[in-house]
């Protein structure tokens, strides 16, 4: 009994350690970063603390015009788009579950094909470039606001509502909007917090659709903007003594820090939207 | 009400599909198409690149999903193992961070990182510690040789935490006497793990390949923001390679062949997917993917 008590301890110690050693693994490239955007000495090498604490990095960041356009672009689309989105997949998702409706099976099936097939790049590129979407904020916002899978995931949320509700409903006079507002949108509020989260993520992170359809540069998001100053092509002028790679750093941390200030207290939101497409599909 | 979501599905995903004609066509955007039957397929199968890239495009889809996959379950049966609840979740919350990460982000943290240069932590480190010498630094991201196995490496580090999320909750969801029963019997820890965890597991294992081989032809924006030039040859993929011929070549493009690349692409997924519907209908008692 002793001797396997003592057994089960050196395996925890030692599962304890890989999975610290595994969480080094995945923060060090990102404290790395967060290290460097406040290191006014460029010699970074292996330092994993700045040497010359300096935020020069971050005041360019915020007082020059062709990076927090960018920045303030990324909020608009963001906002924007994840109102949009949720709107269209409560939409969809609540006509998907009118089994009685006529239409019902033609619709889904009609959502559903798209996941089957798609006409690809370049005709989608073509069409949207005929409507003169190309080159505006529409795109980006639009585009990703219809998500199939999304709006299924959605579907089945609603599914779990009970029926009787939406009986009572109807007996009390609602009308199919009046129930979809008054009953079916307060009793979802946590799917919503879920997929919402969701297209938030998408958009803030959209480079594709950007890279795709807009070729302006007074339209790209931060997300473009870092990829160009990356690339060497788009580095704002410096000055003071700052040096490229603070400020791509910089921008860096920029990106990611709204989320990393949110992510705690919405990580069980992220984990349910999983959940929610687990259990059913 | 379905009105909003039917002119969004018209927009951007039936007007697309009837675009699809200008495959058989050629078509510059300036003159209107004219019809040159499979001509632009003929094209296709001819080409090198074209080739090239189905070849990349399958293999680093199939190698990607394969590691993923096979890591996130290695990480999910040893998570299981940890008693502090504390510490599970603290691990958790780290593990599946990087998945919330843009591509774009991902790349620019790595590419600084792997710079072949004193600036690169991870050359740096490798100079310290002599395994390779300040003037031969590897370049991680610009060598054919090297390109492959960081991609692997990257797609590891950004998404095999969040893949245990759907592992962890089915092993949530578990019988815990099975464990109990295993005690009485005699079984250690491994044998629990081997025969109990695992085998818990095989089922959504299952489902998820499937799923997730429904999407292989999909790959563009991990391989784009990782891939430059001197790389082209092991990284290009279909979808990349559609938008070099495009955008980047350098003369008027000739959107009726990268059509027919891109329904050729569209094709073998549908394929895919339809496979891996009924394949999925099989495993999992009628449900299917789509």
């Amino acid at each position: 009994m002793r001797r396997r008590k003592k057994k089960i301890s050196v395996f925890s110690v030692v599962n304890g350690i890989i999975f610290i050693a595994l969480c080094l693994i995945i923060i060090i490239p990102m404290w790395k970063v967060l290290v460097d955007s406040f290191d006014l000495k460029t010699a970074y090498g292996m330092k994993l603390w700045p040497e010359q604490f300096g935020l020069a990095g971050y005041k360019l960041v915020f007082s020059n015009p062709t990076l927090y356009r960018p920045l303030l672009i990324s909020v608009i689309t963001t906002v924007s788009g994840t109102l949009i989105a949720l709107t269209l997949s409560t939409l969809g998702a609540y006509v998907l579950i009118q089994w009685d409706m006529p239409g019902r099976t033609f619709f889904a099936n009609m959502l559903l094909f798209t996941m089957i097939f798609s006409g690809g790049m370049i005709p989608t590129y073509l069409v949207l470039k005929s409507l003169h979407l190309t080159n505006t904020l529409w795109v980006v916002i639009l585009f990703p606001a219809l998500n199939v899978y999304n709006l299924v995931l959605m579907r089945n949320f609603f599914e779990g509502i009970p029926a009787s509700l939406f009986e009572s409903a109807t007996l009390d006079g609602c009308s199919p909007m009046q129930t979809f507002l008054r009953i079916v949108l307060p009793m979802s509020k946590a799917a919503l917090a879920s997929i919402g989260l969701m297209f938030a993520v998408t958009y803030w992170n959209d480079y594709t659709h950007y890279k795709l359809y807009i070729t302006n540069s007074d339209l790209y998001n931060f997300q473009m903007k870092l990829r160009g100053m990356i690339q060497g092509s788009d580095l704002p002028t410096m000055s003071g003594g700052i040096t490229e790679n603070t400020i791509k750093n910089a921008a860096i941390i920029v990106v990611i820090v709204p989320f990393m200030i949110l992510y705690p207290f919405l990580q069980k939101y992220f984990v349910k939207g999983v959940n929610i497409g687990a259990v059913k599909e | 009400m379905f009105l909003p979501v039917f002119v969004f599905a018209i927009i951007f995903f039936y007007m697309p599909m009837l675009g699809v004609r200008y495959a058989f066509t050629n078509y510059n955007g300036i003159k209107d198409p004219t019809f040159v039957g499979l001509e632009n397929f003929q094209k296709m199968f001819s080409m090198p690149g074209f080739w090239s890239a189905f070849k990349n495009t399958l293999q680093i889809s199939v190698t990607g999903l394969i590691t993923k996959t096979g890591f996130a379950v290695i990480v999910s049966i040893f998570l299981n193992e940890i008693v502090n609840i504390h510490f599970k979740k603290a691990v958790q919350t780290i593990i599946y961070l990087p998945h919330f990460l843009s591509w774009v982000v991902t790349a620019s943290l790595f590419s600084l990182l792997l710079a072949p240069t004193g600036q690169g932590l991870v050359n740096s480190f490798l100079v310290n510690l002599g395994i390779v010498d300040s003037g031969s630094m590897i370049y991680f991201l610009g060598s054919s040789k090297w390109w492959r196995g960081t991609y692997y490496i990257i797609n590891l580090w950004k998404e095999t935490g969040w893949q245990t999320v759907i592992f962890m909750a089915t092993l949530a969801g578990m019988n815990t006497e099975l464990y109990e029963a295993a005690s009485i019997d005699g079984a250690g820890r491994w044998g629990k793990m081997r025969y109990i965890t695992f085998p818990a597991l095989a089922n959504t294992i299952l489902t998820v390949f499937i799923l997730n081989l429904a999407k292989v032809m999909n790959l563009f924006e991990s391989a784009f923001v990782l891939q430059n030039d001197a790389v082209l040859d092991v990284a290009n993929v279909l979808e990349t390679y559609i938008y070099y011929q495009t955008f980047n070549s350098g003369a008027i493009p000739n959107y009726g062949y990268t059509t027919a690349v891109g329904l050729f692409k569209s094709l073998v997924g549908c394929v895919l997917v339809l496979t891996c519907n009924q394949w999925s209908k099989k495993v999992r008692e009628g449900r299917g993917i789509v």
